[in-house]
């Protein structure tokens, strides 16, 4: 989850200074990452010795990044096709590799609608923003500084980690919503948090008894949570969209909108 | 004329900029004689320098205790201290307990319901009957 977001800014970083005159165009820009990734694998030594300090900035959260710099390590794993090798990032040593965090594959570009592109600079324009992410089918909603306590101990993360949430029932602003169908795209929105540690609560004693015995039994649970901090929640313009590959197309019924508060 | 009180202008969020981590101390407290010690003695030897090694962070200290159990305490940001005793305790265990210090955020335990605190106003605002337009029954 976190080195997704290694991944992305590590993409749009190369997609802005050094795709434009790539050798092989790909079809669709918009399904990014192991495809951007390929490029950057292919192009990194050049791009880099020739600029150290790239124009352009790394990527909207440039904090993401710095946490965790062993990430950009990856593995390189041969694919089924010879002349291809898949990277994946390897962001904790421990974990084995089949269950490395593996970057989504897009097989089509975003679309979004005329409507939706009409009305997101509205959304996009009005901060602050909320973002009601799903985790386990629950929903929590979401403001930039949020403190979260979730309600079980999340396995494999650890302090300090930065995640990505990319699972969605709304965004909105103060006047505007972005409603998904049930859930929003994740190339529209970024919600990072931040693991700051793990909570206990107090110890919890039940007395268990049963009829016609003098015995009591005492049950104990002391459960552990994982706490978190909500880093950003960023709405995309319709510029970036359109940039990483987004294809506008007609209005459907289905399409998520933008409902204005009445 | 009452006297006002300064205001805080900002609230700390750790994390949400840069992230530091709320344990700044831990002390390791071993009895040389003892044999609840053993364990402990053990973890010293082995396990501790690399934990120390993969948290710089932390102070790390280690004092002899005589004739008591073995001990560890971490010293958090907010000023509270957690301690935690590893009697009898193997070094697996040892390390374990030396890691849900190191997580812990230092506050005093709580039993909360709702997930999310938030020191943000509500985004949406709060509902009004005056604002809107009306809607038919």
């Amino acid at each position: 989850m976190f080195s997704r977001s290694v991944l992305r800014s590590l993409a749009s970083d190369l997609r802005c200074t050094a795709t434009y005159s790539s050798a092989a165009p790909l079809p669709q820009r918009a399904c990014l990452y192991q495809t951007a990734l390929l490029r950057a694998s292919q192009q990194e030594p050049s791009s880099q010795s020739s600029t150290p300090n790239p124009d352009t900035p790394l990527s909207a959260t440039p904090r993401a990044q710095t946490s965790q710099p062993d990430a950009y390590e990856g593995i390189k794993v041969p694919s089924s096709d010879p002349t291809t090798t898949f990277i994946i990032p390897q962001t904790r040593r421990d974990v084995p590799i089949e269950k490395q965090p593996v970057a989504p594959t897009f097989d089509s570009p975003l679309k979004v609608t005329q409507s939706l592109m009409s009305r997101l600079p509205h959304l996009v324009g009005q901060s602050p923003h909320y973002v009601v992410a799903e985790l386990h089918a629950r929903p929590y909603l979401l403001t930039e500084g949020d403190h979260i306590r979730l309600p079980f101990l999340m396995p494999k993360v650890k302090t300090g980690d930065i995640l990505r949430f990319n699972r969605a029932s709304a965004l909105g602003s103060r006047d505007f919503t972005l409603k998904g169908s049930p859930h929003v795209d994740e190339r529209i929105f970024e919600c990072r948090v931040r693991v700051t540690g793990v909570e206990s609560e107090p110890l919890r004693i039940k007395e268990k008894t049963k009829r016609r015995q003098r015995h009591t039994k005492t049950a104990k649970s002391k459960h552990r949570y994982t706490i978190m901090r909500v880093m950003d929640v960023r709405i995309k313009t319709p510029e970036e969209l359109l940039q990483e590959g987004a294809v506008v197309v007609e209005d459907t019924e289905e399409a998520t909108k933008i409902e204005a508060k009445s | 004329m009452p006297v006002k009180g300064i205001r805080t202008v900002t609230a700390a969020r750790n994390g949400v900029g840069a992230f530091i981590l709320q344990c700044k101390r831990l002390d390791f407290h071993y009895c040389n004689f003892g044999g609840s010690s053993r364990g402990m003695l053990a973890f010293l030897t082995q396990t501790l320098p690399a934990f120390a090694r993969e948290n710089p962070q932390i102070e790390i200290r280690v004092s002899p205790r005589h004739q008591k159990h073995p001990v560890i305490k971490g010293q958090y940001i907010n000023g509270r201290e957690k301690s935690i005793c590893v009697r009898n305790l193997e070094p697996e265990d040892i390390l374990k307990k030396a890691m849900i210090l190191k997580d812990a955020s230092g506050d005093k335990l709580k039993r909360t319901k709702k997930p999310i605190t938030s020191l943000n106003e509500s985004v949406r605002g709060i509902w009004s009957p005056y604002h809107g337009d009306l809607r038919g029954v």
